[in-house]
């Protein structure tokens, strides 16, 4: 039998005596026995019987008596463990209060019985109303007051532009005259004078634009949100839907007409798409869709004109499952501060603010929060690695120092989640934080940005996001060091680290199937993305094309 | 869902309740550096053991599923009142009363005790009461599956009836760092206070310390530990002094015997049910007697007693026939009906779930730890059972015209709605498993047949080969293997816990195989593999442990999982059929000849193939091996091998080849197109297979094939004894050709090299006669319909031919049909061979080199089911067989 060391508090060994009479023989079986016990009973009898060759008419009262001790020793060990708790209260080796306390919260926390009412949360019920509304026949509706409303954001906008140009126009001709003087009747001071005046007024103007446009997405989703409560109310209350027919049907007519006048915005470009129907899993396999694409990352998220083929359907799509379980979501590749103030984080912010999003804060107050948790984060972390200092975390050392030197930035690997309802095909936005290190050649599965990508598998995973679009190179622009090589092996760690992830999320989750989108930039060639779409089929099991032979 | 024996249904309900099992820190790995196994799996696995308590006091456990995130559904017997309906009502029970739940309650709890578990959730509404009033407990297993609460947030138990030790020993929670070794967990003893006070509030007809806070509660429960009359104590604070002390002696006893402070002086259950105060009670009950299983020493029926009148048996005609079925046959037939267990929670509000976008956390680090995500309120615990609607499973004709099955003894059920059976199973298998109607025909009829095994062990033969119906496919199995005898004794005297050297490998196969599946992958599923497998290695000493062998345990653990007995003795029985010797330490004899004759079998059916495979040289070693030795379990899930298993338990050892030869089939094209490294390629990860389709192709290939065909000289050896008693009648498909009487005419044994030379399998002259119909005496032993077509072609000169040939036979010299080159040359010869294309071509000779070779040279072009006579022209001459032909006139 095992001597099992150490934990001579809760495992003790005692000896279980048995004599029998075997002819003339007196015989004495002892049997040292772990307790408490962990081995069926039946199988120790068996063991006991084989082991030592016990005669078989004993075999029953072996086996009652090998029962009755071990459960008399047990009942002893329990009376003897829960005796000694009650004593360390008596003793006051543990706090009445404290343990109460603590017995009282885990019920608070974690039963419905006990836990505090809960406060009525309105984006809930409005998340209710609207996904009740989004699945009747009031969507059209519903589309059609968004896109009304969409197009008088853009209206402004339009106008805001045109604004600012004519204001640049005049500044930049104001300043050739001024430059023309210089040196006559002008001096340098004045021409950095001229300059600031019209950086100055440049900064009013935006600002003025600004403060309208959040005025006005401020009063849509007012307006908006009542307006479906109400929409909301008056169904519930009249079964006569006629009436209510009516009076959704009313806007359309008014609707098409300002769609007809919207007609700015983007030009559809032609995309470079290939899908594929993959197995993964060596004995149950589960099936999913990887699409390889060849756009630009905002394509996801800006809206196209509202005639042109599929993007109402589009639209119709993304309202439709905004509160259900298969959600959509991109990855967006930024730096380590949250904010939108440059590069591609601008750019989204642009287009996240084309459209008023009508049930999540705005992008600024969701970066403003986000950047409250960061620093949140960051005071736990290190208050935690005081207490564990023994713990040393990998490569933590040169990673706290970049922490101490600003905690509000984020970290490579690190990410961000950002919800949106006004984009076109994608309601949640991963702000994976890289460095300069995704350009370089050699990174390899153990890159913090593939890390990341894992764990935003695993968010997908938990929280039913089922279409996710990831950047396949790792970067959104090409540049000059990023060859054919490059890309080939880029894209082959990506491939292959996103099929173990996938592989991965099927045990977490039963192998839900899930649609993978790996984008690549625009600038990348034909060719190399048909380079890049046989080497998918490589990495990934393609299913069978079906063929239909007939039988002999 | 395995079959056991459970109660019927009866008065009982089926109800649901939901919990969550608590999430697993992130990215945090096991000992042996592979993910951790979630909570949920591991509850579920724990789980299983409970379908087999079955006890008149406990609420039958029939299945837990898991849900989304965690979520685990329980479903159990259940009934809508509860001692809860007292305590709502405000009244109190008599003392008679008391006592006999009482006696009920300690009854279910000796029960679980003797079975190595304690309720500690007891409560007025887990006490439940049947029609008659009888005590059922319900949510006992919850401790249990919980790994003592280790696996769930919420404290097991409810705060007014927890026992002081257990407050004591506080509120464990395995993510509290504080704690780093787990308190021994409660004791049995822990249920007879909460019993105290349940009994307590039914004397007193008012619940106790309802209307404090929980921790102000637990306080003064531990401040009874000062007081001498806890009793008195707890009425005075209750206000119920009165009610109390008008209790009769035995009452108020019982209540100090339940709520003694110190558990050294409580009684544990099984001490109180034999105390006096139930002397007036205790003759009521009679002790529970389990049932005899099917597999055990003891005469089944011994206490059977049958009425007078048989016919008495037949006569409750109005009785509701769903009430009489087992309890997870009902729920079963529920599922099949549609039953969808999260929508009736759902229905109930009992799952409330918050849109996924709503409760996105917002921003995560490196290691995966997440921020910005509220507590959702849907994860809460609310443990309301929900009744399961029953209507539309009774809705189901089938159950009002159950009257139509008649005892087994006559044959199978003729009922008027036969026909549209039959129509049934013309269906295909997985339209026909979803059928709730014919689910349930199947079902009884099984029962019935498994009730009365090994006696209608040919019935038992003959319904499976329309289908088995998946609930009961354990026991079938096991029908079909032929397990008989006591089992699990012989289980329990083999040492599973002895260290054995094959220890490490079992350690590192079991974590990779069939993990997929939920059972198979859980600590339990683990434990139970370990033990099978050991016990097979321990009782095994000629034969070793194979990497393969854990795939080959996996459906059997699966089927039985909480019968090891039954899947060890499945798997020791299946292996020498179908496996023998392929568990040798040196297994490599019959591995190749066992390659070759797939090789051969691949010519005989699919030349084509097989020119192309060796042309590439694409050969069965380097892929079959798993096939064979695993029989498939390694290349298939589990739900594709119950199917395929179905059929190959039908068959004999031979049948497995066929299903090679299918999955080639079934991939050909791809093969055909491919070269060396790209079959490499797709075999390494095997494709998807249609099952039904495999199924329906090998059975098709298992009959075109000559028996003597598969012959092998490393099969099994004939049994030397008969079956005796109630043994099946072998009939031929299912018997193994090695069985037969071996006389003069059977194959002989031939060295593996030259079986290796040879492209196409050999017949016995055996065989040659019965499918040529060439004997004249005897019955043959297949009807004509099922018997394959059939060509002899004799090679010899003519001049050989006319000296005597087997009647019916085309002679066809060698060297007249073949150019030099291997080509046919146009003869009339040769159109008398392409007209036989698809039959069963034999090449009869005198040499069987030339007889091989002259098969080479027409599988070379494409000739299927080309076979060779065993021992030439010669084996016949003994038989009086060959005829000479007339002269013409």
């Amino acid at each position: 039998m095992k001597k099992n060391k150490g934990k001579a508090n809760s495992t003790a060994e005692k000896e279980f005596v048995f004599e029998f009479r075997a002819g003339k023989h007196n015989c004495v079986l002892k049997v040292p026995l772990q307790f408490p016990v962990q081995e069926n009973i039946s199988d120790l009898h068996g063991r006991l019987m084989l082991l030592h060759k016990i005669p078989c008419y004993i075999e029953s009262e072996l086996k009652s008596s090998l029962l009755n001790f071990v459960e008399k020793e047990t009942i002893l060990d329990y009376d003897r463990e829960a005796e000694l708790a009650l004593q360390r209260l008596t003793a006051g080796d543990v706090d009445v209060n404290q343990l109460t306390s603590a017995w009282s919260r885990s019920y608070v926390e974690t039963t419905l019985e006990h836990a505090r009412p809960e406060e009525p949360s309105w984006d809930e019920d409005f998340a209710d109303v609207y996904h009740e509304l989004i699945h009747s026949p009031a969507s059209d509706t519903l589309l059609n007051l968004e896109h009304n409303y969409f197009v008088s954001i853009s209206e402004l906008i339009s106008e805001r532009d045109m604004e600012i140009k004519k204001l640049q126009e005049r500044q930049a001709a104001e300043m050739d005259k001024v430059m023309h003087e210089l040196g006559n009747t002008l001096s340098d001071q004045d021409v950095n004078a001229v300059a600031a005046q019209h950086f100055d007024a440049q900064q009013v103007l935006e600002n003025k634009w600004a403060s309208e446009l959040k005025q006005v997405t401020g009063i849509q989703k007012q307006e908006y949100q009542e307006w479906v409560i109400k929409l909301h109310q008056d169904l519930q209350k009249s079964n006569n839907s006629s009436k209510i027919n009516e009076e959704i049907k009313v806007q359309p007519s008014q609707l098409s007409e300002l769609a007809d006048s919207g007609t700015r915005i983007y030009e559809e470009q032609p995309q470079l798409e290939e899908s594929f129907t993959i197995h993964l899993g060596a004995q149950l396999k589960t099936m999913h869709n990887l699409r390889l694409v060849r756009a630009d990352v905002l394509d996801f998220c800006k809206h196209r004109r509202h005639g042109s083929s599929g993007a109402k359907l589009r639209r119709l799509q993304t309202a439709l499952s905004l509160y259900s379980s298969s959600l959509c979501g991109l990855v967006l590749l930024v730096d380590n501060r949250v904010n939108s103030y440059s590069g591609i984080k601008r750019d989204f912010a642009t287009v996240a603010k084309e459209c008023t999003d009508f049930h999540f804060p705005c992008l600024e107050g969701q970066l403003e929060e986000v950047q409250q948790l960061v620093l949140y984060a960051r005071a736990q972390r290190s208050s935690k690695q005081k207490d564990q200092p023994e713990i040393p975390r990998n490569g933590g050392e040169d990673k706290s120092k970049n922490v101490e030197r600003n905690p509000s930035n984020i970290l490579p690997g690190e990410f961000y989640i950002s919800r949106h309802s006004n984009l076109s095909e994608v309601h949640v936005v991963f702000h994976l934080c890289v460095d300069d290190n995704v350009r370089s050649g050699n990174i390899t599965a153990r890159d913090p940005a593939i890390m990341g990508l894992r764990n935003i598998l695993k968010v997908c995973c938990t929280h039913d996001i089922t279409t996710v679009t990831v950047p396949l190179l790792l970067v959104h622009d090409m540049s000059e060091e990023m060859t054919i090589p490059w890309c080939l092996k880029r894209a082959e760690l990506v491939f292959k680290c996103v099929k173990g992830f996938m592989m991965e999320m099927a045990s977490w989750d039963g192998g839900i199937s899930r649609t993978v989108q790996f984008l690549v930039p625009k600038s990348i060639s034909e060719e190399m993305f048909y380079q890049l779409s046989n080497m998918l089929p490589q990495i990934f099991r393609v299913s069978s094309t079906l063929t239909l032979t007939s039988k002999h | 869902l395995t079959w056991t024996l459970m109660r019927p249904l009866k008065d009982a309900q089926l109800g649901a309740f939901t919990f969550f099992a608590s999430a697993l820190p992130h990215d945090v790995c096991g000992s042996n550096g592979l993910p951790l196994t979630p909570n949920s799996i591991k509850i579920l696995g724990r789980f299983q053991i409970l379908k087999t308590l079955t006890h008149p006091r406990l609420c039958q456990y029939v299945d837990i599923s898991r849900g989304k995130h965690e979520r685990l559904i329980v479903v159990a017997e259940h009934y809508e009142s509860s001692l809860s309906d007292f305590q709502k009502r405000g009244i109190t029970a008599s003392p008679e009363k008391v006592l006999q739940m009482a006696y009920e309650v300690l009854e279910g709890l000796e029960f679980m005790n003797k079975h190595g578990m304690v309720h500690r959730a007891l409560s007025g509404h887990n006490v439940l009461l049947d029609c008659k009033g009888n005590v059922k407990l319900a949510k006992f297993g919850l401790y249990h599956m919980t790994d003592h609460g280790a696996d769930v947030d919420f404290p097991i138990g409810y705060p007014s009836y927890l026992a002081p030790e257990v407050i004591a020993q506080g509120s464990f929670h395995p993510s509290d760092p504080s704690r780093d070794v787990a308190p021994l967990p409660s004791g049995p003893k822990t249920d007879v206070w909460s019993l105290g006070v349940l009994l307590f509030e039914l004397c007193a007809g008012r619940r106790l310390l309802q209307n404090i806070d929980i921790s102000e509660r637990l306080k003064f429960i531990l401040t009874l530990g000062c007081m001498d009359d806890i009793v008195t104590v707890l009425a005075e604070e209750h206000g119920c002094l009165d009610t109390i002390k008008e209790l009769p002696e035995n009452v108020l006893e019982l209540l100090r015997k339940c709520l003694t402070f110190l558990p050294s002086k409580r009684p544990t259950p099984t001490d109180l049910l034999r105390d006096h105060v139930f002397n007036g009670v205790s003759c009521l009950y009679t002790p529970f007697q389990k049932p005899v299983s099917l597999f055990s020493s003891s005469l089944r029926c011994a206490h059977l007693e049958l009425p007078e009148d048989i016919s008495e048996l037949c006569k409750d005609d109005d009785e509701d026939y769903l009430s009489e079925r087992a309890i997870d046959e009902v729920y079963h037939l529920w599922c099949l009906a549609g039953g969808d267990l999260e929508k009736e929670l759902t229905n109930k509000e009992i799952i409330q779930s918050k849109p996924p976008i709503c409760t996105l956390p917002n921003f995560v680090l490196e290691d995966g730890e997440s921020f910005g995500q509220g507590r959702d309120r849907s994860f809460l615990l609310d443990d309301t059972t929900v009744t399961l609607s029953l209507c539309q499973l009774r809705n189901v004709r089938e159950y009002t015209s159950l009257e139509k099955f008649p005892l087994m003894q006559s044959s199978l059920p003729q009922s008027n709605s036969s026909n549209e059976l039959s129509a049934t199973v013309t269906l295909p298998l997985i339209i026909r498993e979803r059928d709730t109607e014919y689910q349930l025909i199947r079902i009884i009829l099984f029962d019935r047949l498994l009730k009365a095994y090994p006696y209608k062990k040919n019935l038992v033969w003959k319904e499976a080969r329309v289908d088995i119906p998946p609930l009961v496919r354990g026991l079938a199995w096991a029908a079909l293997l032929g397990i008989e005898g006591d089992i699990q004794a012989k289980y329990e005297s083999i040492d599973k816990d002895t260290p054995i050297p094959t220890d490490r490998q079992i350690e590192v196969d079991i974590p990779r195989c069939h993990q997929y599946d939920e059972l198979l992958s859980s600590p339990q599923g683990h434990v139970k593999f370990r033990r099978v497998l050991k016990a097979w290695v321990v009782s095994h000493p000629d034969l070793v442990y194979w990497q393969g062998l854990d795939s080959l345990c996996a459906p059997f653990l699966y089927l039985n999982f909480n019968n090891e007995a039954l899947a060890y003795a499945c798997m020791s029985a299946f292996i020498p059929k179908y496996l023998y010797n392929f568990f040798l330490k040196d297994n490599s004899h019959v591995i190749q000849e066992y390659l070759t004759v797939f090789s051969q079998m691949i010519a005989f059916h699919d030349p084509e193939l097989s020119n192309h495979l060796n042309e590439i040289g694409f050969i069965p070693d380097l892929y079959a091996i798993p096939w064979f030795l695993t029989m498939f379990t390694h290349v298939f899930p589990l739900h594709k091998i119950f199917h395929l298993w179905d059929t190959l338990l039908l068959g004999n050892s031979s049948f497995p080849f066929c299903i090679g030869v299918a999955i080639l089939q079934q991939l050909r094209d791809r093969l055909l197109a491919n070269g060396f490294n790209e079959c490499i390629l797709l075999f390494s990860d095997l494709p998807e297979i249609d099952i039904e389709r495999c199924v329906r192709e090998s059975i098709n290939l298992f009959c075109w094939t000559p028996k003597s065909a598969t012959y092998r000289q490393h099969a099994q050896p004939p049994k030397t004894a008969g079956d005796n008693g109630f043994g099946k009648t072998a009939t031929y498909y299912s018997s193994d050709y090695q069985d037969m009487s071996k006389t003069d005419l059977s194959r002989e044994p031939l060295a593996l090299c030259d079986l290796k030379a040879e492209v196409s399998p050999r017949i016995s002259a055996e065989d040659l006669i019965d499918l040529c119909e060439l004997s004249l005496a005897g019955p043959t032993k297949r009807t004509r319909a099922g018997k394959p077509k059939i060509v002899a072609v004799d090679i010899r000169s003519a001049e050989d031919f006319s000296r005597g040939h087997i009647s019916g036979s085309v002679n066809i010299p060698f060297g007249t049909v073949f150019s030099p080159d291997g080509e046919l040359v146009q003869c009339p010869a040769t159109g008398i061979l392409q007209n036989s294309r698809g039959r069963v071509i034999v090449v009869i000779c005198h040499a069987m080199k030339s007889a091989a070779m002259f098969a080479a040279h027409l599988v070379k072009v494409n000739f299927s089911r080309v076979c060779i006579l065993d021992g030439g022209i010669n084996k016949l001459k003994s038989t009086g067989l060959l005829t000479v032909p007339s002269p013409q006139i």
